[in-house]
Order: structure tokens, then C-alpha cells, then sequence
């Protein structure tokens, strides 16, 4: 309907242009008859139709990698101090000087936050509130992958990754006075895992997999169990993006998913609590007091140095860096390529990091023809030349995709000089001894039918149009037809739901950063983001390698895992087309230091501060 | 036709008009190929939820009952005020249309006051005056407000006013400097309908038999315009109530979006993009409630203001 007409829009405002014809519509028949009337509610209809199309918007979704933004400042070196990229590895604000505290930080995003409360987080927002006013059982490094002591002190776990024993941190408190204990993890866990109808409270199955239940042997131990081996729950223990683990009282864990809306019942233990909440205008988090359990790795112990964070929701591109020029913000997120240079010319910070997890990338369906045939897709992956997305589409913000997994997940391995090395000829040969010939229009066809493949994206991330169109007009040159949907959310999910029958390829991104996420998304078994049938030879090979993945925490044995798998999904059997590292990319002012992205890219206000 | 009848036929449209938008909608949002169900999980897990756990989720919502019966019951809530919860918040969807219509209700009051300010002076403007040509290029300007997208105006008027001149305020809702750019943007649409109707119907009016009347008694144009053409030809604005209560609800979600303000529009933008059915679909019934008690409130003035009509219904 007009979402789908639209679907082509990626700006919010595209669509509404069209309401000046329908007012022009209107303006002949004034005289007052039964078929003004009906123009009239045609024209409240209408103004209902022009709103679908509005989702266009980028924003407006409640996904979990949204806009995504990140990784390298560029800053000069000097002004970064050595020793604290443990923390802030990739791309922090610059952290330089002496931190003066106090002060408010008005920093712009694209979407409203939908929610406050961290185990309903899913968009970008929404994972830096629940960032912002939680702490996690641990830190996880954004470059190394490393795990630090946060809440949690130590842990250890069984051989068959299905116990995890967490000794927790003495004298933590949630912003309430509730004590920070090991009933508290349990009741937290259970929640998230099993979710709780009475309270609307969804469960989250992805992340928790065979979660059995949490045991509490002392007030400061907890023994987190699990029916079979889950590797990546000890990074999930730090995860920072969709479904956030961080902890909320008790008080939170008792309230519907309604009375999580208001500020005064979410309550977490971090460096923030959450003063106002306006839905669709913004979110005020204030310091505080007393909170001196930050991670090590970060720049600095005891409270947090700004007093406040305003998180104002801005959907409109060109009001964002509007403000940021005018002073209303001094730092925003989900900034567009086209905009890096013209902002780091005018004397900008532009900080950024590639998310960690799963890479823009389309899953080619093994399901149906004709990516069913493992030569098209292999012509595919291929075909089109992934360096020359840089300019046209992406800034250097961004990072090329030589696998499906971002380059800072461990255990990441590059087919830039392999599978993934742009080879038309290749492709060409491929398509050539497999019986497709070109024909009509260029492109190729086989037993009369014309190699046309549909593809399936979302547009929550601002290049993942351009992106997809560029690849189209190379795969075009080797008489491919590819035909491409980029819906909003809504509508993309529905299309997932017939995806198997319908769409040879579906595009989206993970953050997660654990090789674990490819066991997430991609095993057959799980996911199976290419629905790789039990009786395809593909199967048993592609789930034996992702419970491999899943059942190891040897780093040695984890990483050759991964590799193989990698090789596996793009090498041999050609199921996944990686597209681009999506990274989250912010501009703020030369005063504005401290900023830090996590392992999954989402930010931390903890250690940022303004100078004069 | 008796008075009482006019009032019964009236109000019975009126109501039929909100139970149709309600059913209308509720009949759309079901032909959309979405499983409400699918939208309460990120969209990145989507692929790993079992089918168990979306079907127990599902009854707890009621989204699993055959459609007709969700129709049924809730437009049996909705009797009784009961919208439901917000999908993408949790929120009740009476209280989140509520936080959001104060602001809205603001600025949809000072854009229709400024609008009618543009419009009758436009008209008055193009009317009076002796210049052809000054006239001519008036008479554009309703068109020419229409024709001008509005976020093109916002974006422009923020660019000027917001970021180069700093008079304004680019964002929020922060009191009365904040109010100035988005009343301004959303006035323009608003006006040009309005604008063009009372462009026609001065010229309409000044033409008539009255006004050469008048004019050969010695009145000047201007005196005749402001005491006699004025009420005649104002009436008909009245008929386009309906249309500028949609331009206004239209060009809010534009100008809401603009100038990052909350408000029923971006509500409503939200809503659809979301699909969260039921905030659109109290939205709908709001705005159809309140679309047909402008046009009812216009049904019965007009006969007040108009003495033929009134003359009509009475003689029944």
C-alpha cells in the first residue's frame, strides 16, 4: 500500500511532499455537498495513507542496530591519552587534559526511545539509556573482544559451557538502596530469560538459550545453568544492545511493561539514573551520586562528571547538525556520510566505530531457485565490487566487509583476497558453464527463464539503499537482475515471515560482538538466515561448525571455529553476501572529550565531560 | 425538514462517520501483511523466536482470536473508552494521545488564527486594491502555498530564522519562542485553501447587485468591502472546516517532525510506521470525532448565520 509505493524513500520528509496534491484536490468543489464531505474523510484517510508513507523514515524502528555509528576518532593522536584504549580502543572523544565536572551534555539521536526500561531496549537509543543507568556483570574490550571485571569480580565456568559461576562485587547498590546481590541477578536473569505475561514482559529466547535458571549458593556467588553448551553467554554477560542484561531493582522487575515508562520505576545501578522521559522529545539522565563501581578499563573511578545527559530526539537530518552549528547540541549521533566532511571541515570532532557483530550482509535463500543454485550465488558475492561502496555511498567512517563478521569480532577472518575479491570474469565463467546465457536486456537466462534475484533489505541504517542499488548496478553488469525492496521495519518483518518462498536474499545486521552471533543467525539449526534445508549437504557441516562455535571458549579452538564457519557461509557454500561494516558515527564539539563506544558501539557518558 | 430532524440527521452522520473510520481502519491494518504478534521482538531475532513462544505471546495479547472477533471485542472496549495498550511503549493509548494533544492543540490553534490572518488579508489585499498586477501576483499566493512543500518552508525557516539569524529556537517545545517557526510553517498550507475560497467569494460577492447598490449610494470600496462583502463572502470558509482540519492534522506530522516537537502528528507517524494498531486506531477515531464535530458544529451555525437555510429547515 503506500508503504510499499514509498518504499523507495529514505528520507522522512520524501513522501509527504505528496500532500500538497491532495490539498490541490481539494481546493474546486468548496461548495458544501455530500461529495465535500466525502473528499473530507477521504482527506483524513488520505492524511492517514500520507503518514504510512512517512515511515520511511529511517528511524521509526524499534531495531536493534539501528543507526549504527562508530569506531575511529579522528582526532589527532596526541590528544589521545595512551593507556586508555583498553576502554575506549577505536573511537572515544578525545581525552586529553584535565576533566572539568558538572554541566549538561545535549546530545541528538534520530529515533525516540520507545521505552526506558533496558530489557525491553532494542533501538540504538533505547541501548544507550539502558547503558547509561545499568552496569553488566562485565566489560567487554571493543577491539581485543577481552572480558573485564565489572559487577562481576571473577568467574569460571564448567567444561561444557552449561554452568557459569559468577563471585560478584560487595558494597553495589541500586539508585533505590536496594544492595546490588546475588537475588538480584537471579530475579533480573529469570525476567529476561522467561519474560513474564502478567507484566507484558516478553521472554528473550535468542540470547538465552537453554537457560535452566540461576542459582544463589551465597548473597555474593551466583551459577548461572544452562541444557546445553552456550559459549557466547559469557560475553552476553556485557552485552550492551538489544534486550540489555544490565540490572533494575526489584521495584522495575514488579512493574508492568506501563509503569516502566515512567522514570521513578526503572532503576538500575549505573552512573546515570533517568530524570524525564518525553516521549518522542527526549530523555534526561542525571549523575550519580556515590556510584563508584565502573569498570576498570574506563578513564576514571567515582561518580560520572556530567551532571546531566539530554538524549533529544531530532529526526530530521539537517536539524541535527543544525543544532550541533547553532550550540543546541554539542554532540550527535546518526550522522550522514554526506555530511562527515562538510563537519570535520568546520572544526568537528567526528568519532565513529564499526559495530561489532554481524555485517550488513544479505543470507541468499538455498531454498529457492535461483539462489538455490550455489553457482549464482557464488556469481553473486562475486560479481560486484564491495571497495567501491567508499565515496559514493560510505565515508571512512565505515569499513569495507571482506566477511560477515565485523573485522573486531574475535576469531574474524577476511576473504578480501578470496571469496569476496571482486571478479566479474569469474562471476561471468561461473554463470556461463552453469547454462546461463545472456539474452534480452543483458541479462542471462536459462531454460527461458531470466536470472532474476529478489533482494529484501530494511532502511534503518541511512547508506543501506545506496549500498544495495550499487551492488545492483554492478551485478547487472554480469547479467544479473536483481530486484530490491528496501521496506521500514514493519513491513519488513512481514515480508520475513514469507521470506522462504518469496526472497532470495534478505539483508540486515547483528550487533553482537561474539563469533557466537553467526550460531545466532546463521546456523540452520537456529536462525538459518538461508534456509538451508536437513536433506541440502550444507546443513549438517554448517551446524556441526556452529556448535563447535557455541561449545568452546579456548580462544584457539573458538577462533578456528569461527574461521571454518566464515569459510563455510561464504567460501563453500556461498550462502551469505556480506555488504558493508555499518559503524555509528557522531560529531561533537572540540570540547566535548570522554565519549566512549562499547563492544557494541552503543555509548557510554560515564568518562565524557565538556571543557571550556 | 424540522429542526429536529436537521439535528438527528446531522448527529446520526456524525456518529456513522467515527464508527466508519473505526471499522475502516481496523479493515485496513488487517489487510497489511503483518502478524502483530511479530512486532512485540526485535527484528534481528525475529528468525530465532520459536512458534511456541509466539503463539503464547500472542494469546496473551489476543492476537490469536479469528479477526472478526477482535473486531468485535475491540470495538466493545472502545465503547467503553478502552483503546487498548500501545505495541511500541506499553502505554494505555487514551494517555498517550492525551500527553501529546496539549502541544499539538497549541499549535494547531495559532497556525489556523494566522492562517485565517493570511487568508482574509490576501483576500481583502487582492480585493481592494487598484494595481492589476499587485493583484494578479496576490492572487497566486494561495496556490502558490499550497504548491510549496511544507517541510521545504520548515526546513527554510529554521535554516534562516534558527540557525543563521538564532531568533528561534530550532527545537522543542520551550514556551512561546519555540511555538513561532512551526505556527508559521504549518499556517502557510493551511491558509491557501482558505485563501483561495475567500479570493473567489470576494469577487463573487462584489460583483453582486448589493454592492453596485452600494457603491451608487456612495460608499467607497473599501467601506463597502469591510461592511457588507466581508460576512457575505466569510460564510463559505466555513463549509471548508473539514478540509483545513485535515491540512492541519497533515501538515502537524510534517511540522512536528521538523522542529522535533511531540505532538499527535509525530504520535500518529510513529504509530503507522510501527504499525502499533491500537494507537492508530484511537488516533483515528479521534481525529474522525473530532472532524465530525467540527462539521456539525458548522451544520448547525450555518443555518444561524444564513437566514435562508434557516427559513428552509424551518418550513420542513
Amino acid at each position: 500500500m503506500a508503504v510499499i509505493l514509498h518504499r523507495r524513500g529514505l528520507f522522512p520528509f520524501r513522501a509527504p511532499a505528496a500532500s500538497p496534491s491532495a490539498v490541490r484536490k481539494h481546493e474546486g468543489g468548496f461548495r458544501r455537498s455530500r461529495a465535500t464531505r466525502a473528499l473530507a474523510l477521504g482527506a483524513a484517510l488520505v492524511s492517514l495513507g500520507v503518514l504510512a508513507a512517512c515511515d520511511g523514515s529511517p528511524s521509526s524502528s524499534p531495531s536493534g542496530s539501528n543507526s549504527a555509528a562508530a569506531a575511529v576518532a579522528e582526532i589527532p593522536a596526541s590528544t589521545v591519552v595512551p593507556g586508555a584504549s583498553a576502554a575506549t580502543g577505536y573511537g572515544s572523544t578525545a581525552t586529553a587534559a584535565t576533566p572539568v565536572p558538572g554541566g549538561v551534555l545535549h546530545f541528538g539521536v534520530l529515533d525516540a526511545p520507545a521505552v526506558i526500561d533496558p530489557h525491553e531496549a532494542s533501538s540504538y537509543p533505547e541501548s544507550i539509556i539502558a547503558d547509561n543507568i545499568t552496569d553488566k556483570l562485565t566489560w567487554q574490550d571493543p577491539v581485543s573482544g577481552k572480558l573485564y571485571p565489572w559487577l562481576a569480580t571473577s568467574w569460571s565456568y564448567n567444561s561444557s559451557l552449561t554452568r557459569f559461576t559468577f563471585q560478584l562485587r560487595h558494597g553495589v547498590t541500586f539508585s533505590n538502596g536496594q544492595p546490588f546481590n546475588a537475588a538480584a541477578v537471579k530475579a533480573n536473569f529469570d525476567q529476561d530469560a522467561f519474560g513474564d505475561a502478567k507484566l507484558q514482559i516478553t521472554p528473550d529466547p535468542t540470547h538465552w538459550t537453554g537457560y535452566i535458571g540461576t542459582l544463589t549458593p551465597n548473597p555474593y556467588e551466583v551459577i548461572v545453568e544452562f541444557s546445553k553448551p552456550n559459549a557466547g553467554f559469557l560475553t552476553f554477560s556485557s552485552f550492551s544492545g538489544d534486550n540489555d542484561p544490565g540490572f533494575v531493582a526489584n521495584k522495575t522487575l514488579e512493574s508492568t511493561k506501563t509503569q516502566r515508562l515512567i522514570p521513578a520505576n526503572v532503576i538500575g545501578t549505573g552512573p546515570f539514573i533517568v530524570k524525564s522521559f518525553t516521549y518522542q522529545q527526549n530523555v534526561v539522565l542525571v549523575r550519580r551520586a556515590g556510584y563508584n563501581w565502573a569498570p576498570a578499563p574506563l578513564a576514571h573511578d567515582g561518580a560520572a562528571y556530567l551532571n546531566e545527559v539530554d538524549i533529544e530526539t531530532i529526526p530530521e537530518a539537517s536539524v541535527r547538525t543544525g543544532a550541533l552549528e547553532a550550540g543546541q547540541l554539542q554532540a550527535t549521533l546518526d550522522v550522514a556520510p554526506t555530511d562527515e566532511a562538510s563537519l570535520r571541515s568546520a572544526g568537528y570532532q567526528i568519532l565513529y566505530q564499526p559495530i561489532g557483530g554481524q555485517n550488513i550482509a544479505f543470507s541468499l535463500n538455498a531454498d529457492l531457485f535461483p539462489t538455490s543454485d550455489i553457482d549464482v550465488r557464488k556469481a553473486i558475492i562475486q560479481g560486484w565490487n564491495r571497495a567501491a561502496l567508499f565515496g559514493p555511498v560510505l565515508s571512512s567512517s565505515y569499513r569495507a566487509a571482506w566477511s560477515v563478521l565485523a573485522p573486531n569480532v574475535p576469531g574474524y577472518a577476511s576473504f578480501e583476497n578470496s571469496a569476496l575479491r571482486y571478479d566479474p570474469t569469474a562471476a561471468e565463467a561461473l554463470l556461463n558453464s552453469d547454462g546461463w546465457k545472456v539474452g534480452n536486456g543483458g541479462y542471462r537466462y536459462k531454460d527461458g527463464k531470466e536470472l532474476t534475484v529478489k533482494l529484501l533489505g530494511i532502511n534503518n541504517l541511512a547508506p543501506n539503499q545506496s549500498a544495495y542499488e550499487l551492488m545492483q548496478e554492478q551485478l547487472k553488469q554480469v547479467g544479473i537482475n536483481v530486484e530490491l525492496s528496501v521496506l521500514p521495519i514493519p513491513d519488513f518483518e512481514a515480508q520475513e515471515a514469507v521470506a522462504q518462498t518469496t526472497w532470495n536474499g534478505i539483508a540486515g545486521n547483528t550487533s553482537r560482538d561474539d563469533p557466537s552471533v553467526l550460531w545466532q543467525a546463521d546456523s540452520p539449526a537456529v536462525g538459518n538466515g538461508s534456509y538451508v534445508q536437513p536433506s541440502s549437504p550444507e546443513y549438517q557441516p554448517l551446524v556441526n561448525i556452529l556448535q563447535q562455535v557455541q561449545s568452546t571458549l579456548d580462544p584457539a579452538a573458538r577462533a578456528a571455529a569461527t574461521a571454518q564457519a566464515q569459510n563455510l557461509l561464504i567460501a563453500q557454500y556461498a550462502l551469505v553476501d556480506p555488504v558493508y561494516v555499518p559503524s555509528q558515527v557522531i560529531a561533537a564539539d572540540q570540547d566535548v572529550h570522554g565519549i566512549v563506544f562499547d563492544a557494541q558501539s552503543r555509548n557510554l557518558f560515564y568518562d565524557a565531560w565538556i571543557g571550556k | 425538514m424540522s429542526w429536529s430532524r436537521y439535528a438527528a440527521a446531522k448527529v446520526g452522520r456524525a456518529l456513522f462517520v467515527i464508527w466508519a473510520a473505526y471499522s475502516l481502519s481496523f479493515a485496513l491494518l488487517y489487510l497489511i501483511p503483518v502478524k502483530a504478534v511479530d512486532l512485540l521482538f526485535d527484528p534481528q531475532e525475529l528468525l530465532t523466536i520459536s512458534n511456541a513462544t509466539k503463539q503464547q505471546v500472542a494469546a496473551e495479547y489476543g492476537f490469536n482470536k479469528p479477526a472478526l472477533v477482535q473486531y468485535g471485542d475491540r470495538l466493545w472496549a472502545a465503547l467503553h473508552g478502552n483503546f487498548g495498550t500501545s505495541v511500541q511503549t506499553g502505554a494505555p493509548v487514551w494517555k498517550a494521545i492525551e500527553e501529546v494533544l496539549p502541544p499539538t492543540l497549541v499549535l494547531a490553534a495559532a497556525a489556523l488564527v494566522l492562517a485565517l490572518a493570511i487568508s482574509f488579508g490576501i483576500a481583502f489585499f487582492a480585493s481592494n486594491s487598484r494595481h492589476p498586477w499587485l493583484v494578479n501576483l496576490v492572487e497566486t499566493l494561495p496556490s502558490a502555498t499550497v504548491s510549496v512543500p511544507v517541510f521545504l518552508i520548515g526546513l527554510i525557516a529554521i535554516q534562516v530564522f534558527s540557525f543563521d539569524l538564532h531568533w528561534f529556537p530550532p527545537l522543542g517545545d520551550q514556551g512561546f519562542g519555540s511555538l513561532v517557526l512551526p505556527t508559521f510553517t504549518l499556517a502557510i498550507p493551511v491558509a491557501g485553501p482558505i485563501s483561495q475560497l475567500l479570493v473567489n467569494s470576494f469577487q463573487r460577492e462584489l460583483s453582486a447587485p448589493y454592492v453596485t447598490t452600494s457603491l451608487a449610494k456612495g460608499g467607497t470600496r473599501s467601506w463597502v468591502i469591510r461592511r457588507e462583502v466581508f460576512r457575505n463572502a466569510s460564510l463559505p470558509a466555513l463549509t471548508i472546516a473539514g478540509i483545513t482540519f485535515g491540512n492541519i492534522l497533515a501538515g502537524a506530522v510534517i511540522t512536528e517532525t521538523i522542529f522535533s516537537r511531540t505532538g499527535l502528528g509525530r504520535l500518529t507517524q510513529t504509530a503507522v510506521g510501527t504499525k502499533d494498531i491500537p494507537v492508530i486506531q484511537g488516533i483515528v477515531v479521534l481525529t474522525a470525532g473530532l472532524y465530525a464535530i467540527t462539521n456539525l458544529v458548522v451544520d448547525f451555525l450555518y443555518p444561524i448565520l444564513d437566514p435562508r437555510l434557516k427559513a428552509r429547515i424551518a418550513a420542513g
